[in-house]
């Protein structure tokens, strides 16, 4: 065990050197993830945000395919690919562009499985960012993890460290489900402690991130350091916060949810997506009909405005939840006593 | 047209100035390199019964259409009084009013709208064409390549302008589209399909002025013009991926070549000079006053979603 740290954006890519190391059926296929194709003697980008750097030196650009920009073909390819024997890691630049192939994804990947009543596996990733916060607008800036969890047949994870980030990615080729891996932009540079070997994460446990009696908050993604730092700050007014981050969304991880709110009585969720029938509502509901009677307060989501995302730096701020929501809140249902 | 064209190739430096001076919220496409193919496509439309739709670098685009300078400034600054007030940005500029009707952050989106903008067109019959603009990268999206088979089906008043300037990203168009000409690709739709050098803007006008005018008469029309990207996929981008002969100070400018030209037969030196010294002055002046604007926050977001919430009830 090395007690060092690294970034997210680093252990993907040191995820996917060991898989393409240990596996030949192992291919990268996207945009720009080589880059300079067609540039004679180009020592490419290694991917918009760099975290597929030095993968086409290493294993060549016949197992690091860039693509056109075409993201029907090339995210059907993949998983044409993964339906006959290769196990594909496919980028999508951005979670927004998956509306440019969710047949792809919603009718084709996600029913293989089960209309071949399991004779065609599917290990098969498709990477993708979400996330707001660095002015990119509308359409570079979403977060839609609880649309893609609402598909059956879909694996969706929302990594928020980079143990789980590599954990998870390479849970994802031993699976016979495809998953969507929702890498957060904002936390691609920052960093968390490093594992040896990036042991292969399990699908469907979620962590506890902290411990404590008084709330649980579930949060996911770049959502679990805003729940952190709001943990820190109530922990000095007297309220312990337990927080939860399920790692994958789907399938979900409500027992150690559901365990943690049979202690508390009291939940948040604090999410990046939308706050209308997205990850926060899924929660609330399956919490609310699993352990209703446990409740001291009603639950609370903490979302985003329902708008797409502005541009505009404060506006995106003032767009985004906020530390200031989760203590109001917690302090709030800390006076409600429903149950008692 | 060569003031215009001056005007927008300083819009963008005054921008890439804000932008290192940290007023522009994200990243920016500049369009460094197209502005006299732009021009030349703007010269040949009638704002009052056409639309355009660009890609994500379409900052010379809707200027070239005639929007305000000083609310398409403040919205790629983020600030109130841009065209949507700051809240849709670099990548999504609207300005219908003046015939551009929207640009787009996903690539190749752009392109079935302007086909909805010619059906619309066609419908009232008022005239009016509608116009895709998009990349060489672009044109291997799905969309693009339907809406051109859908185009010709439809006998749509629509005009495709592609523009080639060798790059999606950092991906070369020779690679991603194979082998294949675009033109001859286009021509296999059933459009009528053209070439103009961006480099050389008579020729550039001159094809675009036959292009809008077939267009008028419901026969789809495909324009490859080719251009260079002068700043980079986006301003700051590292292009070390580029060769040598893509980079700025090796590649030719379409503005200093129609410089060139103007001057050669007769407009005097100091003349275009001056033309030059007086839209520079114009476009530093327009963006200082949009970076000193007030910027963009929780007000305009929280009112705009209590909009959404009172229609909702
Ligand atoms: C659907 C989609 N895929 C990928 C991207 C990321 N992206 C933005 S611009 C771009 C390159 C576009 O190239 P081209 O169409 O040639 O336009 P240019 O930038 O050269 O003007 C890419 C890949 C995107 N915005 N949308
Ligand atoms: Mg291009």
């Amino acid at each position: 065990m090395v007690s060092c740290q690294t970034t997210i954006s680093e252990a993907i890519n040191q995820a996917l050197h060991v898989e393409m190391a240990a596996d030949d059926k192992v291919i990268c296929i996207g945009e720009d993830i080589a880059g300079g194709a067609g540039v004679d003697g180009s020592e490419g980008i290694g991917g918009v945000f760099g975290v597929t750097m030095g993968l086409a030196q290493k294993f060549g650009r016949a197992r690091v395919i860039d693509t056109p920009i075409s993201e029907t073909s090339f995210v059907g390819m993949a998983i044409g690919a993964s339906m006959t024997g290769l196990k594909p890691v496919v980028e999508i630049m951005f979670c927004d562009f998956i509306g440019v192939c969710f047949d792809q994804i919603l009718n084709q990947a996600a029913k293989v499985r089960f209309l071949s009543n399991g004779r065609i596996n599917m290990p098969l990733v498709i990477r993708t960012t979400m996330g707001a916060g660095d002015g990119s607008g509308a359409m570079h800036s979403a977060s839609l993890h609880g649309l893609l969890a609402s598909v059956p047949g879909l694996t969706v994870a929302c990594p928020s460290n980079a143990a789980d980030a590599a954990g998870l990615l390479r849970a994802g080729l031993r699976s016979p489900d495809p998953m969507i891996l929702l890498e957060h932009k904002g936390l691609y540079g920052k960093s968390s402690d490093a594992v040896d070997e990036w042991p292969v994460a399990v699908i469907g446990e979620g962590r506890f991130v902290s411990r404590g009696d008084d709330i649980t908050i579930v949060a996911v993604g770049a959502m679990v350091r805003v729940a952190e730092a709001a943990a820190k700050k109530l922990a000095l007014e007297g309220i312990n916060v337990e927080i939860i981050d399920p790692r994958t969304i789907n399938p979900l991880d409500l027992k150690i949810i559901i365990s943690s709110v049979e202690k508390t009585g009291r939940l948040i969720v604090v999410d990046e997506g939308p706050n209308y029938i997205g990850f926060a509502d899924g929660v609330i509901s399956a919490v609310t009909q699993s352990c209703f009677d446990v409740l001291n307060a009603a639950p609370r989501s903490i979302c985003p405005l329902s708008t797409p995302v502005p541009y505009a730096a404060m506006a995106e701020a003032a767009w985004l939840p906020s530390l200031d929501q989760i203590i109001e809140a917690a302090n709030t249902m800390m006076s409600e006593n429903y149950g008692k | 047209m060569f003031g215009k064209a001056c005007f927008i190739r300083a819009f963008e430096g005054a921008l890439a100035r804000a932008y290192d001076a940290g007023e522009v919220p994200g990243l920016v496409h500049l369009c460094t390199g197209a502005e006299v193919a732009e021009v030349a496509l703007a010269d040949a439309l009638d704002p009052a019964v056409d639309q355009v739709t660009g890609s994500h670098r379409s900052h010379g685009l809707v200027l070239a259409m005639g929007a305000d300078p000083l609310a398409v400034a403040k919205e790629i600054l983020g600030r109130i009084g841009g065209l949507s007030d700051g809240l849709a940005g670099t990548q999504h500029l609207i300005a219908p009013e003046n015939g551009f009707l929207t640009s787009n952050g996903i690539v190749g989106a752009q392109v079935p709208l302007a086909a909805g903008a010619a059906l619309t067109a066609k419908v009232k019959g008022a005239g009016g064409v509608g116009v895709a603009v998009f990349g060489d990268g672009a044109a291997n999206q799905g969309a693009v390549l339907e809406s051109m088979n859908l185009a010709v089906a439809l006998e749509l008043p629509v005009l495709f302008v592609m523009e080639n300037n060798g790059f999606g990203q950092s991906t070369a168009s020779t690679y991603a589209s194979g082998s294949t000409s675009f033109t001859q690709r286009a021509a296999s739709f059933g459009l009528v399909a053209m070439q103009a050098d961006g480099f050389n803007h008579i020729e550039s006008q001159q094809v675009f002025a036959q292009a809008v005018k077939k267009a008028r008469k419901n026969t789809p029309v495909f324009v490859e013009i080719s251009v260079p990207r002068l700043d980079g996929h986006y301003y700051g981008d590292d292009i070390s991926y580029m060769p040598e002969a893509h980079m700025k100070d090796t590649y030719d400018d379409p503005l200093h070549v129609m410089r060139q030209f103007l001057e050669e037969s007769g407009t005097s030196a100091s003349v275009l000079e001056s033309i030059m010294l007086k839209q520079q002055a114009r476009a530093v002046q327009v963006v200082a006053e949009a970076s000193s604007a007030i910027k963009t926050g929780p007000l305009e977001i929280k009112a705009w979603h209590q909009s959404l919430e009172a229609v909702r009830g």
